[in-house]
């Protein structure tokens, strides 16, 4: 168990290595000069050369490459991650005023993923092709299609056109104002949640499925346990491996889906951050906030593949 | 036994090789067609309403009744009525030909990224699972890199790095699909490349290229596609948010993602007929295209039903 997890966490620094990487090759060496992102083409066309460069040395992109890297590493690594360009804040500060929300977005959008597709592929998987399976798989697919911010847009008009309801503007911290802060969070991470139970839902349908078919569940049956026994007991836990991994890769989708979805609710968290700093084209925040869901991503990997090890000891030993 | 190549099978002597009976290819074609519409009806409605929409975007001029980008200055956000059947945006553009309009957009978008990304991705994977070794072990790596992003955040990184544009926006998009493409097919050749008949036309003096080229990448098409078709609705979504967040085609051309971001720019409550349009075109759009994608799952290989 151990060497699996010192392995495992070895491979996930080498990946955030590269993930820096690309990061900077992405923003930074990628043709497109970064004056042209911070000022528009137009802007670009009106600077002259000498302001050209005074702005470059400025912003200290005249130096070389490694340079530029290693100075950006050592920002990560003091813990300030760099500057706005736009904003006296430093980035640091930002997320840790913003991330508290879009980290319980996220946390509550995956037990309301679970909540929901678990069921739902229950009763899917122990009639298939029934009634009830055919409407919740129409359904699941059905919300696989649907864009959450879009959804996320209509839930905000239909809550102001019928009850007059708006969700509050300003961030209230979880330990202030408890009320306050749910009423921001709840409306993205149902968007959000009811986007990932519909993966949840059929993963855990076919994993089920294959699962019902094993010996091991035969035998519970012939000895004589009743069908819930069977399923909660039997199938449902090792049905539920796969479901674990796909959970990781879908946190990723939530902490990206945020992104639009914070912005069509107007909550103030991380993903509206990345928007600003889009619509600003502000590389430099871009360029942290890009890094920092990414991080975030390969380590929220790293201990789903750690959880699962834990509970699959086939892995471990593999 | 696994058919052999025709052209690399050994003659046997005495003999005479059966003349090839080939169907011609519109037969085949349509054969395949009618063969799918009878084992997936469900796949195949959704698969002509797919269609629908590509003519649609393909006939835009012809069907949209105004010009998406024309004011009609004493029609201004207006809400539904005949003549303007979607309602009018602030400025008075008609917002039923915008979403027909959209569907060039979205779906030029996300076919080039597919025909760009996927199919790089997996070509990729096809070199790096037959070549297996170092190569694939740097390949792994770039691609767990790659993989590492949600594919949403890499795709606004490049789109941004690389400013607005029709091009950039298939770029962005295309190097999110390459992972997946790399992934998937890697793995199908990773199994073909044990098989018999591929040790066999090896053992008859193939080069690597012919191996690849004829032997193993037919049995990658099934795969590619059911690929291909699952990564259009990704492609269309990731298109919309791109929009939809500012960093897609730049307006006034009409996206679906950039009428939603417009709708909200409409005031401080966007009008309801703003946001519906363009988001159910988004729906009913991928929703077809997931559709038809799980309907040639099942016909091509059922067996991938997990893998994608």
């Amino acid at each position: 168990m151990y060497t699996y997890v010192i392995r495992r966490l070895a491979f996930g620094a080498l990946t955030v290595v590269g993930v820096s990487i690309v990061v900077f090759l992405v923003l930074r060496v990628l043709p497109g000069d970064p004056l042209v992102a911070i000022f528009g083409p137009e802007g670009f066309t009106k600077l002259s050369e000498a302001e050209r460069a005074g702005y470059m040395d400025q912003l200290g992109l005249s130096d070389p490459l490694v340079v530029q890297y290693l100075r950006w590493v050592g920002d990560i690594a003091s813990g300030s991650f760099g500057r706005s360009f736009f904003r006296a804040e430093s980035v640091a500060e930002m997320i840790a005023r913003r991330g508290p929300l879009t980290a319980e977005i996220a946390l509550i959008a995956v037990v309301l993923s679970w909540v929901v597709g678990i069921p739902v592929a229950v009763v899917s998987a122990l009639r298939p092709n029934s009634m009830a399976d055919n409407v919740s798989r129409f359904v699941s697919i059905l919300f696989l299609a649907v864009p959450g911010f879009w959804l996320g847009m209509l839930i905000v008009l239909a809550l102001l056109f019928w009850f007059g309801y708006r969700a509050p503007l300003a961030g209230a911290a979880l330990w202030n104002d408890p009320v306050g802060n749910l009423q921001i969070v709840i409306g993205p991470a149902v968007v959000l949640g009811l986007g990932q139970a519909a993966y949840i839902a059929r993963m855990a349908r076919s994993s089920l499925l294959e699962v019902i078919r094993e010996d091991y569940v035969r035998t519970a049956r012939a000895k004589g346990l009743n069908g819930r026994r069977v399923i909660s007991r039997h199938a449902l836990p090792n049905a539920l491996l796969p479901v674990i991994t796909l959970s990781g890769v879908l946190l990723g989708f939530v902490l990206a889906g945020s992104i639009p979805v914070e912005r069509a609710f107007g909550v103030p968290g991380l993903g509206y951050a990345m928007f600003t700093a889009v619509s600003e084209r502000d590389v430099f925040v871009m360029q942290n906030l890009v890094f920092l869901y990414a991080v975030v991503f390969v380590v929220l990997n790293i201990l789903v593949d750690v959880t699962i090890a834990w509970l699959d000891p086939r892995i471990r030993y593999r | 036994m696994t058919a052999l190549d025709p052209e690399t099978a050994l003659p046997v002597e005495g003999v005479p090789p059966a003349p090839p009976r080939r169907r011609s290819i519109a037969r085949r074609i349509g054969g395949g067609l009618w063969n799918f519409g009878r084992r997936s009806p469900f796949s195949a409605f959704w698969g002509c309403i797919a269609v629908a929409i590509i003519l649609m975007a393909a006939a835009a001029p012809l069907i949209a009744p105004y010009d998406p980008l024309k004011s009609d200055f004493r029609n201004m956000a207006k809400p539904p009525f005949p003549g303007h059947y979607f309602g009018t945006d602030q400025i008075g553009r008609d917002t039923l030909s915008r979403v027909i309009y959209g569907a060039r957009a979205s779906l030029t978008v996300a076919i080039g990224a597919v025909l760009f990304g996927t199919t790089l991705g997996a070509l990729w994977g096809l070199a790096s699972g037959y070549f297996g070794g170092r190569f694939d072990i740097i390949s792994q790596r770039i691609i767990e890199f790659l993989q590492s992003f949600p594919d949403l955040i890499l795709a606004m990184a490049i789109a941004m790095a690389l400013g607005a544009g029709l091009d950039t926006v298939i770029i962005a998009i295309a190097i999110t699909r390459i992972p997946f493409g790399g992934r998937v097919i890697r793995s199908v050749v990773l199994s073909l490349k044990e098989m018999q008949y591929v040790e066999a036309a090896r053992g008859l003096g193939a080069s690597h290229l012919r191996l690849m080229a004829r032997h193993i990448l037919p049995q990658c098409i099934a795969p590619f596609l059911i690929l291909a078709t699952a990564h259009l609705g990704v492609a269309i979504i990731i298109e919309a948010s791109l929009g939809f967040l500012g960093v897609g085609i730049p307006p006034p051309t009409p996206t679906w993602g950039n009428m939603l971001a417009d709708s909200l720019n409409a005031g401080l409550v966007p009008p309801w007929w703003l946001v519906l349009f363009p988001g159910l075109a988004i729906t009913i759009t991928v929703l077809a295209f997931n559709l038809l994608g799980d309907g040639i799952r099942d016909v091509l290989d059922p067996r991938l039903r997990s893998a994608v």
